[in-house]
């Protein structure tokens, strides 16, 4: 064998210095940084026709985290585990949501996962999740066939899509001159058309008129003639099954055929910030379906009660928290509560999150965001839906009643005497 | 009677703001073969523009126009000088290439700075209506089909009544004799390229009052562009005009009388029933090969 030149030698024990050096480093990281951490996973839209909506969802992990680990981290048997997420953007494509929740399991092998925006995407993502058995809490997810799948490891904060709605139909007959006749129009996607469907249900069970229903492609671009007819038909309120960007356009629409029903509804778009910014005046009296609201009187350890999340969500990001993410952040701390309970500790088994999804089945949970209990299809059976109203700016809780911080404005002003 | 009035008024100012939207793709697509993939990006350009000048300087939209006149003017020389130009001459296919790219460039590089927020501009006359026999008529949609026209008759003159506009007819027509008789083709590319950037922006400025704004806005309208191009016949600018009315038309009368979820295929489906029978647009002045 070729005896070592002298330089060749000197390499060698520069290589195994660097090596040994940088084995030690990692030991004194580790000891530094404490408790191994929980690897939280999830995927959001941050691009696409969700990407505003999928940006809310992001900032409420975020801000869980960012509380949690302000308190040492997830304390589990007396120590804490500090929160780190890792998230990807699905591009408001579900195929895209599905890969990256695989690649979240088995390439980053996270210990949980949180669930995304909008109901094509969960649908796509949860399925991945339901293989490899991580229970995934989504609270920005309700279309019905999320729940008739019969999965045992999805979680829904939200209550379905058509129940979501039952409190913008039941307000109806409490408002003066009691609406007869409405119309119902709604985006063909899963979320929008069930809350469309929801909308009809419940306004036939109380008796009322549905003299429009219309489903459109959301590639719509233009809805003025949509409008048009359903101006035509002249009735008493407006239902719309929408999300944030339908909901725009079908406000911007309104008035360009200048119709005014005695009042607007939307299941969802009023709530996220964008809407009351952008369209300024016009956005005055729309009502919009709510699943939570900061005056409610709920509370927990983490946040303490809504109004204070409420506070410091306006304090981090400059703006009010939206209802899912709310939801969002209340499907974090259900999985934090579980892990904690049980004394789990990260890297989580199999067996581990068999045991989370067992333990979110079993009792009823209550936090800032309300009562949550699962019903066996993962749905939230016990959290009443609210309804919101765009008074002054502001979004007012005007139902239900007991727990209303105002009364609803109706009927709505018309566009010319504005 | 009423309601088919109205269907047939909301198709026309639709309609309006197809063809001014869609004018500069057949131009570029007439002169130079370039399917522009990129195009509904200066549309949401034009937009973007008028909402930051609207919102930071408290600007008018319609006083805004120069501005986008202007911008996508400079953006539409430069991709034209710097990319598009190294085109000409090779197949289909490279264009596609080149300019999906560009659109994948230019909208997630305003994804990157303004956000998915979806925005509007909201005037003090944003949504107000005049009524005129019974009609009601958007201001905003009135002025941009107004404008559409003067935009389309705008590049008509110069394409049929000036030197350059001769000029330009002649190397869409035979690009080889052009450069023989002394054009100089690649100065002829760069010009229409830039005026088509430039009017399409402008007609995303007028937009702007009327649609949602967001960074992704842009690709729906270069489809858009495609079949009212095709409509009023490939390359044939004041088809544009014609194609545009006739989607619009088509889109708001379905949307009255059949449901709103037809409407989009039945514009697709008219877009086949053109391109198998009438290939050449609705007057039959398109380029067919």
């Amino acid at each position: 064998m070729k005896a070592l030149k002298k330089g060749e030698s000197w390499k060698g024990v520069f290589a195994g210095f660097a090596i040994l050096t940088f084995l030690f480093g990692l030991l004194l990281a580790e000891a530094e940084g404490g408790e191994r951490p929980f690897k939280i996973g999830f995927t959001v839209p941050l691009t696409g026709a969700f990407g505003k909506d999928g940006a809310l969802v992001k900032d409420a992990y975020i801000f869980w985290k960012e509380a949690v680990n302000a308190q040492g981290g997830i304390e589990v048997k007396k120590k804490r585990h500090p929160v780190d997420l890792i998230f990807y953007d699905d591009k408001s494509e579900p195929t895209s949501s599905a890969k990256l929740v695989e690649k979240l399991i088995t390439e980053d092998k996270v210990d949980l996962i949180l669930g995304g925006f909008g109901s094509s995407q969960v649908i796509a993502a949860s399925a991945v999740s339901e293989k490899y058995r991580y229970p995934m809490t989504c609270g920005a997810a309700s279309t019905l066939r999320l729940f008739d799948r019969g999965f045992k490891y999805y979680f829904s904060l939200l209550g379905k899509a058509p129940e979501e709605v039952r409190g913008c139909v039941e307000i109806l007959p409490t408002l003066s001159p009691r609406p007869e006749t409405v119309a119902i129009i709604g985006a063909n996607i899963p979320f929008c058309a069930d809350a469309a469907d929801g909308f009809k249900a419940y306004a036939e069970k109380l008796g009322m008129k549905v003299v429009h229903f219309e489903l459109f492609p959301l590639a719509l671009a233009d809805y003025n003639t949509l409008l048009m007819k359903v101006k035509e038909k002249n009735p008493d309120v407006l239902l719309v099954g929408s999300h944030s960007l339908v909901a725009m356009r079908v406000m911007k629409g309104l008035k360009e055929v200048d119709f005014t029903p005695k009042g607007v509804f939307f299941s969802y778009g009023p709530t996220v910030p964008d809407f009351v910014d952008s369209l300024g005046k016009d956005a005055e009296y729309v009502f919009a379906a709510s699943e939570w609201t900061p005056n409610l009187p709920y509370r927990d350890r983490v946040f303490g009660t809504a109004r204070d999340f409420h506070n410091q969500y306006v304090k981090r990001f400059g703006r009010a928290p939206d209802f899912v993410e709310a939801a969002s952040v209340a499907g974090a701390l259900v999985q934090q509560q579980a892990v904690q309970e049980l004394g789990l500790t990260p890297p989580l088994k199999d067996r581990d999150r068999e045991k989370i999804m067992q333990f979110l089945y079993s009792k009823r949970f209550d936090n800032f965001y309300g009562p949550i209990r699962f019903a066996a299809d993962g749905a939230n059976e016990i959290h009443p839906p609210v309804v919101v109203q765009v008074q002054g700016g502001k979004l007012v809780h005007v139902f239900p009643p007991d727990t209303a911080e105002g009364k609803p404005i109706y009927p709505m002003k018309p566009w010319k005497k504005r | 009677m009423i309601l088919f009035c109205q269907s047939l008024v909301n198709g026309l100012l639709l309609g309006g703001i197809y063809a001014a939207c869609s004018a500069g793709f057949a131009l570029a697509f007439g002169v130079m073969g370039v399917v522009n993939l990129s195009h509904g990006d200066f549309v949401m350009l034009g937009a973007f523009i008028t909402y930051w000048l609207f919102v930071l300087a408290g600007m008018d939209p319609f006083l805004t126009l120069p501005f986008t006149l202007l911008f996508l003017f400079i953006i539409g020389f430069f991709m034209q000088k710097l990319a598009i130009n190294r085109l000409v001459g090779s197949p289909p296919i490279m264009s596609y290439l080149l300019t999906f790219g560009l659109h994948l460039v230019i909208a997630n590089l305003a994804l990157r700075t303004w956000t998915a927020d979806f925005r509007t501009v909201q005037t003090s006359y944003s949504g107000l209506t005049i009524i005129f026999a019974g009609l009601v008529l958007p201001y905003s949609r009135l002025a941009t089909f107004a404008l559409a026209m003067i935009v389309i008759g705008g590049l008509y003159l110069l394409l049929y009544r000036t030197e350059t506009g001769r000029a330009i007819r002649a190397t869409a027509q035979d690009r080889e004799m052009a450069q023989l008789m002394g054009i100089k083709i690649f100065k002829i590319y760069t010009l229409t390229f830039a005026l088509a950037a430039a009017i399409t922006g402008l007609a995303g400025s007028l937009i702007s009052s009327t649609f949602v704004i967001h960074p992704q806005m842009g690709l729906p309208f270069t489809i858009t562009a495609f079949c009212v191009v095709v409509l009023g016949g490939m390359g044939y600018v004041p088809g544009t005009l014609w194609g545009g009315i006739i989607l619009g038309v088509v889109e708001s009368l379905a949307t009255t009388y059949l449901t709103a979820g037809i409407s989009l295929s039945l514009t697709f489906f008219l877009l086949l029933l053109m391109l198998i029978f009438r290939p050449g647009g609705i007057l039959g002045k398109g380029i067919v090969e």
